[in-house]
């Protein structure tokens, strides 16, 4: 078994070795962003002594006459709309709490699941008595974001086929700000996996299904072993998404599998170290931009 | 902030782990962690590491007017607070049910115990007692905060030196360290709290849970002990069932490990006694050493390779020959080339052994582990003997094989080879399999 020695050495920031020409304006938490009052003040800015000073770290964007601090790294703020994966923390009487990494817990009503096979019918006694048997406590799920309550917590319905319990795939937890906002989420890839890029920054490595069947509500995980061939590729998959993630690249199905491609000559465990995770994005960005431009 | 969830399969990992007698640390089921006793330069303060948990305590003293009811006696106050450094969990006002738990247990075991004598610390009947305050701050948190903390408690207190009272009838003199040396605390005992962990409704136990042990176990059992085996505390938490023989030999466990503990503390605290005498530097700033975040330093952790002899020798016996490698090398197009043909690919023979040896099933996971562990004893045993050309190649899931021209080879690099070998010894050695190339 072939074993190897790494020594920690300093990173080299990121500016450098994107040598861009287009720098954006990052602030930190008491950097002051401008002086002319003139502006209206958005989200991660406060004014004080007559100057706008940004609350969080990140990018400053500026719309017209609205300036705002868009966060680099922030809890998940949910939108109506917005797909999630989220895992199960509690059962509660009629409900279900959802961890999504936002700052609350998320909620997802049992009148807003779908039932077994599909049926639409007023949620009974009996079925509260059953959840335990549809979702249990660490079950993750796929659901779409139904409405926002005011304190900011978000309730989630899985009121469509393609959502509901996840099966066997590997999970990755990033920042949300890195998932691209698509029209879906849901992508089949062409390298044999499929993946789902959940808004709230978990995103879900799963085998492609064979055949797509009437899915009973999404709620029989497919417990079949999973062939190895698939493995290497989710592995592959996962490996790829973290070296994105790690040069902050924003995340959808063009650059994953972009990145998939660039890394197909070397092995999944040589991904992740640094020089080759450098290596890899640099082609994926290439190719990226000589497909924009 | 909220509490990460523990996935499921972090959740299987861990059990199934504990039920093979494997922990994450690499510990046995009845290990402690390595303690750590560093004292501060005043009396009375010290920090206590048990692995990566680390528990601040100081004592201080004042004097004030006793009970009412106990006109003789002195007072003792016992405060753990879980600071917001030692997980992202505690929040003020957050952790209250386990704040109390542990509060509850270390007030029971220091003060019920009656390990300080109360009675030593009256200055004046009815009017003046010493008030001795233990304060613990847990720095941070990884699994098993009672036992460092009652640790740090008791070595606090016997650290302390508390100023010289002199009473001439009706005089008070308070002395200040200046004039006269501080007093130590009169300590009849040093009680100490062992945590048993238990997994699978009680069958399976462990000592010193770190934190994601604790983050899956069903109950804890703590139970509280000096070195001349007096219980002075027992709590099960948790709402396991015990068994009257599980309790007990929990307690002879304890036994066992309060004695060791407790010499380390005397032995700690004698060391620093000796110190300060001699005038060396002591405090923090000497025994804390500088960790520089480029400085990596893992503990050792022990390894078992007490078979790894037989298991070797029962893998060369069963070894079959390796292919022939051709070492001319083929120019396909300028820039590319290619020496040998490279041996076929043992990762799909995995696949197809496990297909074929279907009833072999159950002991799949255990030979992964024992071949990983045989791996590298052979490693270990063979670097130095090698002379033969060897040949390695770029491409995924090859074996690297290395040659010896009259023994038989020994291959690294493999724990599917292993398996190969082992579950299929009467196989046909070589099998032609395309190698699955995905686009260039």
């Amino acid at each position: 078994m072939a074993m190897e020695m790494r020594l920690p050495v300093a990173r080299k920031p990121l500016s450098e070795r994107l040598g861009r020409d287009t720098k954006k304006h990052l602030v930190v938490p008491g950097d002051t962003i401008t002086t002319d009052t003139g502006f209206m003040r958005g989200h991660g800015t406060y004014m004080g002594e007559e100057k706008l000073i940004a609350s969080v770290a990140g990018s400053v964007e500026r719309v017209n006459k609205l300036i705002c601090v868009k966060a680099l790294k922030t809890r998940y703020i949910g939108e109506v709309g917005d797909i999630v994966v989220g895992r199960i923390t509690e059962v509660q009487q009629k409900r279900w709490k959802v961890e999504t990494n936002s700052r609350l817990d998320s909620v997802l009503l049992l009148s807003s699941m779908n039932l077994p096979g599909g049926e639409l019918r007023r949620r009974s006694a009996e079925d509260e008595l059953a959840m335990r048997g549809f979702l249990q406590e660490g079950d993750l799920i796929s659901a779409e974001v139904q409405a926002v309550f005011s304190d900011g917590a978000v309730s989630l319905h899985t009121r469509s086929l393609k959502y509901g319990k996840l099966g066997q795939g590997v999970l990755v937890q990033v920042s949300p700000s890195l998932v691209k906002r698509q029209k879906t989420h849901f992508h089949d890839l062409p390298c044999g996996a499929s993946v789902i890029l959940g808004n709230n920054g978990f995103i879900w490595i799963y085998p492609t299904p064979e055949h797509k069947e009437e899915e009973a509500g999404g709620f029989a995980a497919n417990l079949e072993p999973v062939s190895l061939a698939d493995r290497e590729v989710i592995s592959r998959l996962r490996n790829c998404i973290v070296s994105l993630v790690t040069q902050r690249m924003m995340l959808y199905d063009t650059s994953i599998l972009y990145c998939y491609e660039a890394s197909l000559p070397h092995q999944i465990k040589d991904i992740l170290k640094p020089e080759i995770m450098e290596e890899i994005v640099m082609e994926t960005r290439q190719r990226l931009l000589e497909q924009e431009g | 902030m909220k509490e990460t969830p523990l996935s499921n399969c972090e959740r299987r990992f861990l059990l199934r782990a504990i039920e093979e007698k494997k922990r994450l640390d690499g510990r046995q089921t009845y290990d402690y962690r390595n303690i750590r006793i560093s004292f501060g330069t005043d009396y009375g303060c010290c920090i206590v590491e048990l692995g990566k948990t680390r528990v601040l305590g100081q004592v201080s003293c004042e004097l004030v007017a006793p009970k009412l009811n106990r006109a003789t006696e002195g007072i003792l106050f016992f405060n753990l607070e879980l600071s917001q450094m030692a997980a992202p969990a505690f929040e003020p006002g957050r952790q209250s049910d386990l704040l109390v738990k542990l509060n509850r247990l270390l007030e029971r075991c220091l003060r019920n115990s009656k390990c300080i004598d109360t009675e030593s610390l009256c200055v004046v009947a009815g009017e003046k007692v010493w008030q001795i305050r233990v304060d613990l701050h847990l720095l941070n948190h990884d699994g098993n905060i009672i036992d460092a903390a009652s640790v740090a408690a008791i070595v606090a207190l016997c650290h302390f030196r508390r100023p010289d009272v002199s009473v001439q009838g009706d005089e008070v003199t308070l002395y200040t360290p200046e004039e006269r040396d501080p007093v130590p605390l009169s300590i009849h005992h040093m009680p100490i709290c062992v945590s048993f962990a238990f997994f699978q409704q009680g069958t399976y136990l462990l000592v010193d849970p770190n934190e994601r042990e604790e983050r899956v176990m069903d109950g804890l059992l703590v139970i509280a002990m000096n070195k001349h085996r007096e219980i002075c505390t027992i709590q099960s938490s948790g709402g396991i069932m015990l068994l009257k023989d599980q309790v007990l030999r929990c307690s002879k466990i304890a036994g066992v490990k309060v004695a060791e503990i407790t010499e380390l503390i005397q032995k700690a605290l004698e060391n620093d006694q000796k110190v300060r005498k001699e005038g060396g530097k002591f405090g923090f700033a000497e025994s804390i050493a500088n960790q520089r975040i480029t400085a990596f330093k893992m503990e050792k952790a022990s390894i078992d390779t007490s078979d790894v002899e037989e298991k070797a020798e029962e893998i060369i016996a069963e070894a079959e020959p390796p292919s022939e490698v051709v070492s001319k090398p083929v120019l396909w197009t300028p820039g590319t080339a290619q020496i040998g043909e490279g041996v076929e690919n043992s990762w799909g023979d995995l696949e197809d052994s496990e297909k074929e040896d279907d009833d072999e099933g159950g002991s799949d996971e255990a030979i992964i582990l024992d071949s990983i562990k045989m791996d590298t004893g052979i490693e270990v045993s063979d670097i130095g003997s090698q002379d033969a050309p060897i040949i390695l190649s770029d491409s995924e899931e090859e074996e690297m094989i290395i040659l010896e021209p009259d023994k038989n080879p020994k291959k690294i690099r493999t724990q599917t080879i292993s398996v190969k070998q082992e579950k299929a010894p009467n196989k046909k050695p070589v099998k032609r399999r395309k190698k699955k190339r995905a686009a260039n």
